[in-house]
């Protein structure tokens, strides 16, 4: 594996990205709903109970509420890749690129990597763009009502540092399999939601109804989502072969 | 150059290239003929690396395509031309090169004049930064064989590479591949294109599934029938007749209003004295002319036959 040539594809495919104004939208609206406006409602939602609660009371519903926001950076790096991952290689099956790109000597893992970058990259830097500007804002307010730091705190530490990554990586494998069976962007992009609809879901309930501390269901699901990841990375490693892709692909 | 035996390629139950054996020497164009459907795409994957083969043996240079340090060494030096350009339509034309140099391995300097040279080879270069997207298919394609050629290839797989291009487009992509053919780059041609088989290739392979000829387009002509002389005379008669008929070298004498349709062995040695006897019979020549079979009559004629097989 050399990892320059993957990086070669790579930097192209950022180049091809660049020039796509969805994914330029994309990439900067998702971090920012997440990281500016979900921050304010929030702060919003503080604000409006604050006279009913204790100080302890408060205290306590920042920090519920900064976790369930932590939690929303997992949501970016499993929706971005599936629209992403779509241009990258749909885009290539509609520009018809894919054939003289497998005929280059290349292998067929340094392209996989090459692509998934492509798409890792991006989506974990804004993810944690937009996590930077999230706890610099929650910081900001709850210094100006407690009087120290809400975050970061160990639970946003393990859910950036580790679960997104990993359901970063899921998602773009899931795309790399996707994309294999369909001939549509949007159509891909369509079935990447649907296939990290469950996660989702998941994450949600779990968030508002677990009873386990916020730090084990994150380890939880990052045990869960390595383990999906080892499956699925030998599933889009056997659809993403030459012969397959020339042969069988849609 | 490139060597195949018994080359064998199934999808399932369905033999898409079946023991096809031909050999093509270095700096020879080689054409590859056959209706939609033949296998000529496919046979380019398996010689360029890019599907395996089911049977038989292929190998170009000293490399074998079934094993896979040797297809990377392979891709490296064949540059492959396919049926869609399949080019990046947002990126311009000198980043499109630029990405395909840097995986072909071709050192910085060596690339960016590579470039240059292509593109202004084919009269593009003042556009280079444009998007690929605004360029008509004609400069497309041109692109694209400049992207086969990025890192100076041995051997080019250039896979149906005037479809759909209107006249002109045609000719510029054809006079560049005769540009090619006097560097002595080895060419393997796929093509429908019957004229341009006959006006670019030194070797014509007609394949439908299996191999049903490998010859000189010339060759090719002159083996549906046998050669034949046409005599336009003011009048025939029967004094030319006979005199014709007593020739030893007239096989066979076929008459038309006042044609003279004659089979002959070698017309380059016995026309001058078919005339002579034409003229010494009283006959007054209009023309001689020879009726030979074009490569579309033979074309059709073996297809024909391979598919009543």
């Amino acid at each position: 594996m050399r990892l320059w040539k993957s990086w070669i594809v790579t930097s192209k495919d950022l180049s091809v990205f660049k020039k796509n104004k969805y994914i330029l939208y994309s990439l900067v609206s998702i971090p920012f709903i997440v990281g500016v406006v979900l921050p304010l409602i929030f702060i919003y939602a503080l604000g409006a109970e604050a006279t009913q609660l204790t100080q302890a009371q408060f205290i306590n519903a920042a920090n519920t509420l900064a976790n369930t926001g932590s939690i929303y950076f997992v949501l970016i790096p499993v929706i971005l890749p599936s629209i992403m991952g779509s241009y990258s290689i749909v885009g290539e099956k509609i520009e018809k690129s894919l054939e003289p790109l497998l005929a280059t000597p290349t292998t067929d893992g340094e392209l996989l990597l090459g692509k998934s970058l492509a798409t890792f990259i991006p989506t974990m830097g804004v993810t944690y763009i937009g996590a930077v500007i999230f706890v610099t804002i929650m910081d900001v307010w709850s210094y100006i009502k407690f009087g120290f730091f809400l975050l970061p705190n160990l639970d946003l530490a393990v859910i950036l540092g580790v679960m997104a990554p990993l359901a970063c990586v899921l998602s773009v494998e899931a795309n790399v399999i996707i994309s294999s069976k369909v001939n549509d962007i949007r159509a891909a992009q369509n079935l990447g939601s649907i296939v990290v609809l469950p996660l989702l879901l998941f994450l949600v309930f779990a968030i508002q109804i677990t009873i386990i501390p916020l730090i084990l269901l994150a380890l939880l699901v990052s045990a869960t989502l390595a383990v999906a990841d080892i499956a699925l990375f030998y599933l889009s490693k056997a659809t993403f072969q030459r012969e397959e892709i020339l042969t069988k692909w849609k | 150059m490139i060597d195949t035996e018994n080359l064998t390629r199934k999808f399932g139950s369905l033999t898409a290239v079946e023991n096809v054996t031909l050999h093509v020497d270095e700096g020879e164009v080689f054409g590859f003929l056959g209706p939609n459907g033949a296998g000529k795409t496919t046979t380019i994957r398996m010689l360029c690396c890019l599907i395996g083969k089911t049977g038989g043996q292929a190998s170009i240079g000293d490399y074998t395509i079934d094993k896979e340090e040797d297809c990377l060494k392979i891709r490296k030096m064949v540059g492959l031309l396919p049926e869609n350009v399949g080019l990046y339509d947002s990126l311009s034309a000198y980043r499109n090169l630029d990405f395909y140099g840097k995986l072909y391995e071709v050192p910085e300097a060596k690339r960016r004049e590579n470039i240059e040279h292509l593109l202004r080879l084919l009269g593009i270069w003042e556009r280079k930064d444009d998007a690929v997207g605004m360029f008509s298919k004609g400069t497309k394609q041109k692109i694209a064989i400049a992207r086969a050629l990025i890192h100076d290839p041995q051997v080019l797989f250039l896979d149906e590479p005037t479809a759909n291009l209107d006249p002109e487009a045609s000719k510029t992509v054809r006079d560049f591949v005769l540009d090619l053919k006097k560097e002595k780059r080895t060419i393997f041609l796929n093509t429908h294109n019957l004229d341009e088989a006959e006006r670019l290739c030194d070797r014509i392979a007609i394949l439908k599934t299996r191999l049903i000829a490998v010859d000189s387009p010339k060759n090719l002509e002159r083996s549906l029938y046998n050669r034949k002389t046409i005599v336009h005379l003011e009048n025939v008669t029967s004094p030319i007749i006979a005199a014709v008929k007593g020739l030893n070298a007239v096989k066979n004498l076929k008459t038309s209003e006042n044609m003279l349709i004659l089979d002959m062995d070698n017309p380059e040695r016995d026309n001058p004295e078919l005339v002579r006897a034409i003229v010494m019979a009283g006959g007054n020549i209009q023309y001689v002319t020879e009726l030979r079979s074009t490569l579309e009559d033979v074309y059709l004629k073996l297809i024909r036959e391979a598919s009543a097989r």
